[in-house]
């Protein structure tokens, strides 16, 4: 019978420089979990997918300026976070687009599944907004993504 | 605020005209300030046209520097703030700063009518309302000498109420520290004359100033004015003295000013001024008795005692009573001076921090950086940790920059800069070989009794042994390895240690290597386990003693020092303006809430009036007038 081989032996060590970020990563897994667990007593239904999202998005976002903006973490390290879920790559590959900036989560553009095959009130300019209109979107929570804003 | 600093000097004719947008007015008080249209800003300096911008914004004003949570809300110029406080201000919102304070900026004197009244009517005021009150406002030193006129002559003498106080009033204004004499003997304390001919105590140590002679300074005094008598007398004699030049004008301007009082003041007697004269006369220890009369009536309110000797900074938590802040107010309007004149005695402070170091945006930025150095913020971590840590928000250099949002930009940049910074390091370091822990692990555990299975089993929650940098193959390569180099005999062992030592280049190991400072490639090699450490320390010690001393010697390090020595003179600066900046945003603080207060006294002065005009009887007019 060959010896078993556990998971954790056979992986490979992460790039350089994934111990600079991994406290940091760590307490987003932490916070992901919470929201995981977090009850949902006298939320909507859709209200306990939010926190899901937001952490997403800020965990993505967090690895982007790093390796985009603050060019803190290299190709390889970036490659493995991606590859490992710290980081959605879609989602990236939207904030690279102009206009997408700042968009919140795939969801909100995704024009096929709404009635108006329209995307979400959060991608609105807040001036084409009616005055004093306080929105947030079903899909994410999100208050407003445009570029503009 | 200052006495002197907040209303600059004129500029003289013919100076560069005004950058656009910027008009210039007058103020009541007949400077001129400059008002900015656009940025609703006025300033008595005058704008001038410069390369980066138009106008140097005074430095921005946080509302409050410890609780700075909310930077974005600036309220512009000061006195902005209280335009719709009463309808006092005839120029709204936009009037320079210390427009307040000015003589002619405030109606008329029949606002404190109910004083006077009360005076006229013959009721027992105590020394006119007005008066003891007046002793808030003046830190040290003119406030004082108010006491030294008992209060039953003020009675007796003035004719109409406030008209008297205002005289009073002005008198008081008047009087100023003068002259400052050394009192031999008690090395800290100083003799203060005032204008009017009081005289006080004062510490220069310690800052505290009396009336009432301490006991240790008392000997000292009358020994002086024992000199000052003999001085006098050889004066008198015709006998010239080199001391004796400052003493006459002295006399001169008292006197004077004595004699402008009374005339002011119509028959009213001085009491202190014929205290003086009969000082002069028989000139003995009556002078020191009458002091300590009046320093016991000063008692009667004890908060007089204490202003006299805390610093400007406790002020706000005594102007809790909104009276006595209106009075003060009142008072220092009736003197002509300034908020920060009448407030504290310490002018010197103020004015260098009125003019203060400039704080330009590079420095706060500067500033804002030095406080992420400061507290070793790791540049990995998010900018929301950061803020919800919390740590750096109570430094006063978190108020460097006013909002959030150049907060988050300067820290994405630092940020940015210091990762390189901190690659650089990295690379500069040697790499810290994964291998090196193990080794030492090794050593100290590996035995020839235990196989590499049950070595592996037994040590498996080592961190050594789980570290994801070693492969477990190599692991049990070096295991393996090692075990069987224990076995050789220790001469060869030593040999092998030997090879390896003078296989390193003189660069790494030289006369000053240490013994805990080793060059990895010696810690990570298998030979120099293998020996038991004493015998090798030894070895390696005599080794080390018989090699040279490091062949370069460091040569860029003056420059290094140079620029660091730059680096921190530069710092210190940023350091100091901020300190300042800070020292004027609790002056235009402190200039708000009197400000506040005043206003609200006011207010409150013309609810009685009217309240007062609005109590119709059946007299008519002629009640109204008998009863003004």
């Amino acid at each position: 019978m060959p010896p078993t081989r556990t998971h954790a032996r056979s992986r490979k060590p992460p790039p350089e420089g994934f111990s600079d970020i991994e406290d940091t990563l760590l307490e987003f897994s932490n916070k992901m979990k919470d929201a995981e667990n977090a009850s949902h007593e006298g939320k909507k239904k859709y209200e306990t997918l939010w926190p899901i999202f937001q952490i997403t998005h800020q965990r993505s976002r967090y690895i982007y300026d790093l390796y985009y903006e603050k060019e803190a973490i290299s190709k390889p390290l970036y490659d493995w976070l991606i590859k490992n879920g710290y980081a959605d790559a879609m989602l990236i590959a939207k904030w690279k687009k102009q206009g997408y900036e700042k968009l919140c989560c795939l969801r909100c553009i995704q024009t096929k599944e709404t009635n108006f095959s329209s995307t979400c009130i959060c991608r609105v300019p807040r001036e084409q907004l009616k005055d004093g209109q306080d929105i947030q979107c079903v899909s994410c929570g999100c208050r407003g993504c445009s570029s503009g804003d | 605020m200052l006495s002197s600093a907040n209303l600059p000097p004129k500029p003289p004719p013919g100076v560069a005209p005004l950058p656009p947008g910027w008009t210039q007015h007058k103020a009541p008080t007949g400077h001129p300030y400059y008002y900015n249209m656009a940025t609703k800003q006025s300033t008595y300096t005058r704008p001038v046209f410069q390369s980066q911008a138009p106008s140097p914004p005074p430095p921005p004003v946080t509302p409050s520097s410890q609780n700075a949570q909310i930077p974005n809300a600036f309220p512009g110029p000061f006195g902005g703030n209280f335009g719709q406080q009463g309808n006092f201000r005839s120029q709204g919102g936009f009037g320079p700063p210390g427009n307040f304070g000015q003589p002619g900026s405030f109606g008329s004197q029949g606002n404190f009518g109910p004083q006077g009244n009360f005076g006229q009517q013959g009721n027992l005021v105590p020394q006119g309302n007005f008066g003891p009150q007046g002793n808030f406002g003046s830190q040290g030193n003119f406030g004082q000498q108010y006491q030294g006129f008992p209060g039953g002559q003020h009675r007796g003498n003035h004719r109409g109420g406030h008209n008297f106080d205002r005289r009073d009033a002005e008198r008081r204004a008047k009087d100023r520290p003068k002259h400052r004499k050394d009192i031999p003997g008690c090395a800290p304390w100083v003799l203060v004359k005032t204008k009017l001919g009081r005289r006080f105590v004062h510490n220069t140590e310690t800052n505290e100033s009396f009336w009432k002679y301490p006991e240790e300074v008392r000997k000292g005094v009358v020994e002086l004015d024992k000199i000052e008598r003999e001085k006098k007398q050889r004066k008198e004699c015709g006998e010239p003295n080199g001391d004796e030049t400052e003493v006459p004008v002295q006399v001169e301007k008292t006197q004077a000013d004595k004699a402008q009082e009374e005339t002011a003041q119509g028959a009213e007697p001085r009491p202190g001024a014929s205290e003086e004269r009969a000082q002069d006369e028989n000139g003995d220890s009556s002078e020191y008795e009458e002091v300590e009369v009046t320093d016991d009536e000063e008692e009667d309110n004890p908060s007089k005692r204490q202003r006299t000797e805390e610093p400007a900074e406790d002020q706000p938590v005594e102007f809790n009573e909104d009276d006595i802040a209106y009075q003060l107010a009142a008072m220092g309007q009736d003197y002509g001076l300034d908020p920060g004149e009448y407030g504290d005695g310490e002018d010197g402070d103020w004015e260098e921090g009125a003019e203060g170091l400039p704080l330009t945006e590079e420095d706060s930025k500067a500033l804002f950086r030095d406080l992420l150095d400061d507290f070793h913020i790791s540049p990995y971590h998010t900018w929301e940790k950061l803020i919800e840590e919390g740590k750096i928000i109570d430094d006063d250099r978190y108020t460097a920059l006013t909002n959030m949002k150049a907060r988050k930009e300067c820290w994405s940049e630092w940020s940015r800069d210091k990762v390189q910074e901190l690659r650089e390091l990295r690379e500069k370091q040697e790499k810290n070989d994964p291998k090196i822990p193990y080794m030492a692990f090794l050593q100290k555990n590996a035995t020839p009794k235990l196989f590499w299975p049950e070595f592996r089993r037994k040590y498996k929650k080592e961190p050594e042994m789980k570290d994801m940098k070693v492969s477990d193959k190599d692991r049990e390569r070096w295991y393996r390895e090692h075990i069987n180099r224990l076995k050789l005999p220790q001469a060869t062992l030593k040999s092998d240690l030997t090879a390896l030592l003078k296989a390193q280049p003189l660069s790494v190991l030289n006369q000053s290597t240490s013994l805990d400072a080793l060059p990895p490639t010696l810690l990570g090699d298998i030979r120099f386990i293998s020996l038991s450490p004493s015998t090798r320390d030894s070895l390696l010690e005599t080794y080390i003693g018989t090699l040279p001393a490091v062949p370069e010697g460091a040569t860029a390090s003056a420059e290094d020092d140079a620029e660091l020595e730059k680096k921190r003179a530069e710092r210190e600066r940023r350091e100091k303006a901020l300190a300042e900046r800070e020292k004027r945003v609790q002056a235009e603080k402190h200039k708000q809430r009197r400000d506040l207060e005043f206003g609200r006294g006011r207010l409150r002065e013309e609810e009685m009036e009217l309240e007062r005009a609005m109590r119709v009887n059946k007299d008519g007019l002629k009640g109204y007038l008998a009863e003004e």
